[in-house]
C-alpha cells in the first residue's frame, strides 16, 4: 500500500496551482512520461501534473515566419498505475475539441477509484484511442504503445518550458517522498 | 476569486495564522492551537442527497487534508446513487422512481448502483492521498461492530466490500482520487427497505449496449435482520470511537448542515450542479440501444414488431433508426419519428413534446399507429 502511495504521490506537481474555482479539483491522473521532439529529432522527456506527452516539433512549410507548429500525443505513466489499479472505464473527448491547459478532457475509473484526466497544455485533439472504448486496459498493459490517450496540437509551445524536464521531475518526486 | 480561495484554502490548514477575523467556516476546520485535532468528524443533517453530495465535494475541494483527516457520516431520504461513468437507463427502474419518488444522483467516485434511505448509513473517509488507506477505514466498521455486537462476523473482501457471515454484503465502497487528497466513502446497511432496494434496481430499459461501468449485483442484508437490538445511535457512536481508536485522534463529532453556506461557501453551486439534467443523466457514456417495440393496433397487439436502432451521446439521440414494417406505418413516418428525436434528450417528457407535433399532422388510423409507436418508443426511455 505504501508503494501505491509512493506513486500516486508521483501525481503532483508544482507547476499548477490548484483551480480551487473549479467544482471540483483537478484530480490527478497517474502522470506518464512526456517525450517531447526538439528540432534535431531528439526526444526529450517531461513530466506534467496528469498525463505524458510524447510529441513532434514541426517546421510549417507553408508560413514565411517558420512558426513551429508541434503535436503531442498523451499517455498514461507506468508507475502510476499502481496507485490507479486496473482501468476498467476511460473516457475521452471529441476529435476536434479545443483543450485550454488544465481542462478536463476525460477520465478514467479504476476499480472502484474514479479521476479526472487534466490537459497539461493548450491545443486541438486530434485523435482519440478509440481501442480504449472496448478494451481500457489496454492503458495498464501497454501505455506508451497501444494505450496512448489522445493526441492534440500544441497551440503554445511556451507552455511547455513551464513543464518539468525528467530530472527536475525526478527531483521532485523524491523531494514530495522525504 | 481563484486567489481569494487559495488563500482560504491555505489558512485552514495553517492553524496559527487568525489575525483576522474569519468566516465560521475557518473556525469549524481550524482548531486553536490549545485543543489542536488532527481529525474531525462531522454529521450531516440534513437528508438530501444531492446536498450530501455536494457537501462531499466540498470538503475536497476546500480543505487542507495534508494534516487533518474528516470522517463525515450521513444518510438519505430514499434515493438511487450511479457510480461516476454508469447508466442511470441501465442501472435503475426510473418510472418506478419517479412514481416512488425516489430521487437519481449520480455520484463523482466510480463504483456501482446503490440504493439509500434512512436505514442506511454513509460514511466518508477524507484524507491525504499519502493516508488513502481503504481496508484501514473497513476495519474501523467492522471492528465497531465487533465490539458491539460480537456475534456479527463482518469481513472485508478484496473488492472492498463488507460481508456479513460470510454471505451477506452490508456495505459497498467507492473512492475518487483528487490532487493531493481522496475520499473513500461506503454504505452500510442498517434497517433499510429492501425490498425497495432489489426492485429500483433494475434496468428501465431494454437492449442498451454500452461500456458503461456496469454493477455488480450482491445479495444484500441489513444489520438489524442479525442483530434486532442495534440502534441506530449505537452504531453511529460505535463506528465514532472505532475511528478515533483506529487512527489515534481524538475527534470532536459535530453537527453540520450541508447547505450552510457561511460554513461551506459555494456549496449550493455544488448542489445545483449535482441537481441537473447535464450531470445526472448528460454524463451518461455513450450507448447504444438495440430492441424490438410491439406494435399495437388501439388495445390489441398488430402481430409486428418495429426495430429500434438508437445511439445516445451526452444523453442526448445522436441517431434514431426505426424500421416499421411499411404496410403497418408509411415510411416516411417511421423516418420522420426518428428524425424528430435527433438531438433531443433521451426522455420520454421531451420527446413526447418533440413528437406532439408530428403526430398532431395525422390523424384517423395513422394517427393511431402513429400514437402506438410513439408510446412504446417513449417506454424504452424510462
Amino acid at each position: 500500500m505504501k508503494m501505491a502511495m509512493r506513486a500516486a504521490l508521483r501525481c503532483l506537481s508544482g507547476n499548477f496551482p490548484p483551480r480551487l474555482s473549479r467544482l471540483s479539483p483537478p484530480a490527478l491522473v497517474p502522470a506518464t512520461r512526456l517525450l517531447y521532439g526538439n528540432r534535431s529529432g531528439c526526444w526529450r522527456t517531461f513530466s506534467t501534473t496528469s498525463v505524458h506527452c510524447k510529441g513532434k516539433e514541426k517546421q510549417s512549410k507553408t508560413s514565411s515566419s517558420t512558426r513551429e507548429q508541434g503535436w503531442t500525443q498523451l499517455s498514461m505513466r507506468t508507475d502510476n498505475h499502481e496507485a490507479l489499479g486496473d482501468v476498467v472505464y476511460c473516457g475521452l473527448p471529441e476529435v476536434g475539441q479545443r483543450l485550454e491547459q488544465m481542462d478536463e478532457f476525460g477520465a478514467l475509473e479504476s476499480v472502484k477509484a474514479a479521476s479526472e484526466l487534466y490537459s497539461p497544455l493548450t491545443g486541438e485533439v486530434t485523435a482519440i484511442n478509440t481501442e480504449l472504448a472496448e478494451n481500457p486496459g489496454l492503458v495498464n498493459k501497454s501505455c506508451y504503445a497501444d494505450g496512448w490517450l489522445i493526441k492534440m496540437t500544441i497551440e503554445k509551445p511556451e507552455e511547455l518550458e513551464k513543464l518539468m524536464d525528467q530530472p527536475a521531475y525526478d527531483k521532485f518526486i523524491k523531494s514530495l517522498e522525504e | 476569486m481563484l486567489f481569494h480561495l487559495r488563500r482560504r484554502f491555505h489558512l485552514l490548514g495553517a492553524g496559527t495564522r487568525t489575525q483576522q477575523a474569519w468566516t465560521s467556516s475557518s473556525c469549524l476546520f481550524m482548531d486553536p492551537p490549545s485543543c489542536r485535532s488532527p481529525g474531525l468528524v462531522l454529521q450531516s443533517q440534513s437528508t438530501d442527497v444531492y446536498q450530501n453530495l455536494a457537501l462531499e465535494d466540498w470538503i475536497d475541494g476546500h480543505v487542507d487534508l495534508q494534516r487533518r483527516s474528516i470522517l463525515l457520516l450521513w444518510r438519505n431520504r430514499p434515493a438511487v446513487v450511479i457510480g461516476r461513468h454508469q447508466n442511470p437507463w441501465a442501472e435503475c427502474d426510473l418510472p418506478a422512481m419517479r412514481r416512488r419518488n425516489v430521487a437519481l444522483a449520480r455520484r463523482r467516485s466510480g463504483g456501482g448502483t446503490v440504493y439509500h434511505d434512512l436505514g442506511n448509513l454513509n460514511l466518508t473517509f477524507f484524507t491525504s492521498k499519502k493516508a488513502y488507506d481503504r481496508r484501514r477505514n473497513l476495519q474501523v466498521i467492522s471492528e465497531a461492530l465487533r465490539r458491539v455486537r460480537p456475534e456479527l462476523d463482518v469481513q472485508a473482501t478484496d473488492r472492498f466490500d463488507l460481508l456479513l457471515n460470510g454471505r451477506y454484503k452490508i456495505s459497498g465502497t467507492a473512492s475518487r482520487l483528487s490532487r493531493k487528497s481522496s475520499y473513500h466513502h461506503c454504505t452500510l446497511l442498517h434497517s433499510a427497505d429492501r425490498s425497495a432496494l432489489s426492485s429500483l434496481l433494475r434496468p428501465s430499459c431494454p437492449g442498451i449496449h454500452s461500456n458503461a461501468t456496469p454493477s455488480v449485483p450482491s445479495p444484500v442484508a441489513n444489520l438489524t435482520e442479525h442483530a434486532p437490538s442495534l440502534k441506530w445511535e449505537e452504531l453511529l457512536e460505535a463506528v465514532v470511537q472505532q475511528y478515533n481508536s483506529e487512527f489515534g485522534l481524538i475527534s470532536p463529532s459535530r453537527l453540520v448542515h450541508p447547505a450552510d453556506e457561511s460554513l461551506f461557501p459555494g456549496v449550493g453551486k455544488m448542489e445545483a450542479e449535482l441537481r441537473s439534467w447535464e450531470w445526472t443523466f448528460g454524463k451518461t457514456p455513450k450507448f447504444r440501444v438495440e430492441t424490438q417495440l410491439e406494435l399495437r393496433d388501439g388495445q390489441a397487439a398488430a402481430g409486428c414488431s418495429a426495430e429500434l436502432l438508437m445511439d445516445v451521446k451526452h444523453g442526448l439521440v445522436e441517431s434514431c433508426r426505426l424500421d416499421v414494417p411499411a404496410d403497418w406505418l408509411p415510411v416516411r413516418l417511421s423516418r420522420s419519428t426518428g428524425e424528430v428525436l435527433l438531438g433531443e434528450r433521451f426522455c420520454p417528457h421531451r420527446a413526447a413534446a418533440a413528437l406532439a407535433a408530428l403526430l398532431r399532422s395525422e390523424s384517423g388510423q395513422l394517427q393511431g399507429r402513429l400514437r402506438n409507436l410513439c408510446e412504446a418508443l417513449l417506454a424504452v426511455m424510462g
